[in-house]
């Protein structure tokens, strides 16, 4: 199982699949595309509303909020940090200062301030996985939970309401006829892609998952990359709810609660390994599309959020033992 | 044995102390039975779980889906009394916690998926089972008798969940100690391969330790649904991150192969003089998880500076080595 050789080969070329398995490799790559069209056919036939401009916008505009958190998501658990629980807090840091500072020091440096503590968050997480080596699911799940409590502490556990009509319809509105949130979101998306598959750093990140100690050994500076995962992550969740606030113009301390694991099941669905080491935006952004459309088609027909719930769960079990038996066969 | 393996070994009672002395410092006349008596009532659904997740963690697995049992079990506990009566439907509460824990068990032994990522899918089908049940709503039970009946003091210290947790964590204190299953499980948690090698066969302590989990999340659930009256399919949500630090707090490592029952009933007993002392003095509820969320990264944090002398940082805790 560890053969050195085989790891090595691994790296030069960040695939799971070998020659001998080139059509799992096919299928892998394919088989979601399969199913975002087989879901659209379906939700055409079974709901007249479903292919409508209207509809389709509503599914890109929840998408987009979901999506810039995917983002982040995907280089914690490309880089090996299993998954990062404190995103409900960050974006909750993100809408509540974003929204309650505007009168002090006005929107966009409201909307920075808020980015800026949601990256100390990522931070924090970053310097207890990566340097202090503690488990990234409890470091994460513990941070998140301070950062809630000291948030709720800060406005005293109120709602806090918008108070710049012109930032919400800013947010609200569209640019070349496309919403801006979606646009953020593409932007964001395209950056996080151009980082993870063309720059250095997304190399290290992808070596320091698949490997630690061969990247450890190639002078990959690996506890950085690894708190700089959760960096990212905590950057692009508070984005994600400066976004959400301004959009919603309230923001309770619970704004985020669900985000995280709808963040995990996209990545995970998307094929992205969760033991780190394998994975790709444009993947995770497929999965992103076949849940979202999956849970339109389910709103649609009429299905209840408790079976939607449960349909995500059986969603990610079913992938992560996907997952594991594809890296039995891929031999990694 | 340095200073610091001094403090480190006897953190539970160093910790329990500190907590006691600086809360009865504030809290004017909070040393007394009453206290003791409220501290361990309070304590022992994080108590009990405890129990379940300290066999867990010494294995080297985890369980994240115990707030979600815990609320399942006590929704079917009391939704099931009209038909079949309170005593068969707190059995059946029960068992149901132990079925969620065999699924968590089947499918972390038979997918040899980690642990912690698959606890979090089954927490949010499990959560999705007590919304789907419940219509989100919460249900209350047929008598409102019994809860008093749970609520009554005996010997000035004891409620009948209180007892069962002191009780249940003096058993498995002497299971993991003075047999030879229990020797098994530290032999799985710190080294899997080596304890197969030996001829333990680990998936099978691995299952049952799940199926345990299960039963302990399930048996606080039935008790908190029997008490209140009510099942609630949001019960138990905010006691994840509680009950790890109780257990953490009391000596246990997340990395499997360490860890004691007496340590746990420390950990959950400091988290219990806490949890009245703030009550005491009307902390809100969200400084209190500010609290147990700072003991939680503090004490991992000493735990991992203080225990490994190797430069580990950043290396894959065992936990996620399940290939």
């Amino acid at each position: 199982m560890n053969d050195v050789t085989e790891k090595l080969a691994r790296f030069r070329q960040p695939e799971r699949f070998t020659r001998a398995s080139r059509g799992a490799n096919i299928g892998s790559k394919t088989g979601l595309l399969f199913a975002i069209l087989a879901v659209t056919l379906y939700g055409s036939f079974a709901s007249p509303v479903f292919f409508s401009t209207g509809n389709f916008l509503n599914v890109l505009t929840s998408m987009s909020i979901v999506g810039i958190v995917v983002v982040g998501m995907t280089f914690v658990l490309v880089a090996g940090g299993l998954a990062d629980l404190s995103v409900p807090a960050t974006i909750a840091c993100g809408a509540i200062l974003s929204l309650g500072l505007q009168p002090e020091i006005g929107p966009i440096p409201a909307f920075a301030a808020a980015i800026a503590l949601a990256s100390c968050i990522g931070l924090l997480n970053g310097v207890l996985v990566g340097f202090a080596g503690v488990n990234p699911i409890i470091a994460t799940l513990g941070v998140g939970t301070i950062a809630l409590g000291v948030v709720q502490a800060a406005v005293g556990g109120v709602i806090v309401y918008g108070t710049n009509p012109a930032s919400a319809e800013f947010v609200k509105g569209r640019l070349f006829d496309i919403p801006v949130i979606v646009l953020l979101f593409v932007v964001i998306a395209i950056v996080g892609h151009f980082v993870l598959s063309r720059t250095f750093w997304g190399r290290w990140t992808l070596a320091t998952g698949g490997n630690y100690r061969a990247a450890q050994a190639s002078a990959v500076p690996v506890r950085a990359v690894k708190a700089g995962a959760f960096v990212i992550s905590g950057l692009v969740a508070g984005i994600s709810g400066g976004l959400l606030g301004l959009t919603l113009q309230s923001a309770r301390p619970l704004v985020g609660s669900g985000y995280e694991f709808n963040a995990i099941t996209a990545v995970v669905v998307g094929g992205v390994s969760i033991m780190g080491g394998f994975g790709s935006i444009p993947r995770a952004i497929a999965g992103l599309v076949f849940v979202q459309l999956l849970t339109n088609v389910m709103v649609l027909q009429g299905v209840r959020t408790p079976v939607q719930g449960l349909a995500l769960g059986l969603m990610i079990v079913c992938a992560v033992g996907l997952d594991s038996a594809l890296r039995k066969r891929g031999g990694a | 044995m340095s200073v610091l393996h001094l403090i480190l070994r006897y953190r539970v009672a160093i910790i329990l102390g500190l907590t006691l002395a600086v809360s009865a410092v504030i809290v004017p006349g909070y040393l007394s039975t009453t206290t003791l008596s409220l501290g361990l009532d309070r304590a022992s659904s994080i108590g009990l779980i405890a129990i379940g997740l300290t066999v867990l963690l010494i294995a080297g697995q985890i369980d994240l889906s115990s707030g979600a049992v815990f609320a399942l079990s006590g929704i079917i506990s009391v939704i099931l009394q009209p038909s079949i009566g309170i005593g068969p439907a707190a059995i059946a509460g029960v068992l149901t916690g132990m079925a969620c824990g065999a699924i968590n068990g089947l499918l972390v032994v038979g997918l040899r998926v980690n642990a912690l990522v698959l606890t979090l899918a089954t927490m949010l089908i499990f959560r999705a089972l007590a919304h789907w049940i419940t219509d989100s709503q919460p249900v209350s039970g047929t008598d409102i008798m019994v809860s008093l009946a749970f609520s009554q003091i005996y010997l000035e210290v004891f409620t009948v969940r209180s007892a069962l947790f002191v009780l249940l964590i003096v058993l498995l204190h002497l299971w993991l100690t003075r047999t030879i299953p229990g020797r098994n499980v530290f032999a799985v948690g710190s080294n899997r391969v080596a304890a197969d090698e030996s001829g333990i066969v680990s998936g099978r302590i691995i299952f049952f330790g799940f199926v345990f989990a299960g039963a302990l999340a399930g048996i606080a659930g039935v008790l908190q649904s029997l008490i209140t009256n009510t099942g609630s399919p949001v019960f138990g949500s905010e006691l994840t991150v509680a009950v790890i630090a109780a257990v953490v707090v009391g000596g246990t490592r997340l990395e499997g192969g360490r860890g004691s029952a007496l340590g746990s009933l420390g950990g959950v007993m400091t988290i219990g003089a806490l949890t009245v002392a703030m009550e005491f003095q009307s902390v809100p509820a969200y400084v209190q998880q500010v609290v147990s969320g700072l003991i939680l990264i503090l004490l991992v944090v000493f735990d991992r500076t203080v225990t490994t002398r190797r430069p580990s940082a950043g290396h894959r805790a065992k936990i996620t080595h399940s290939l």
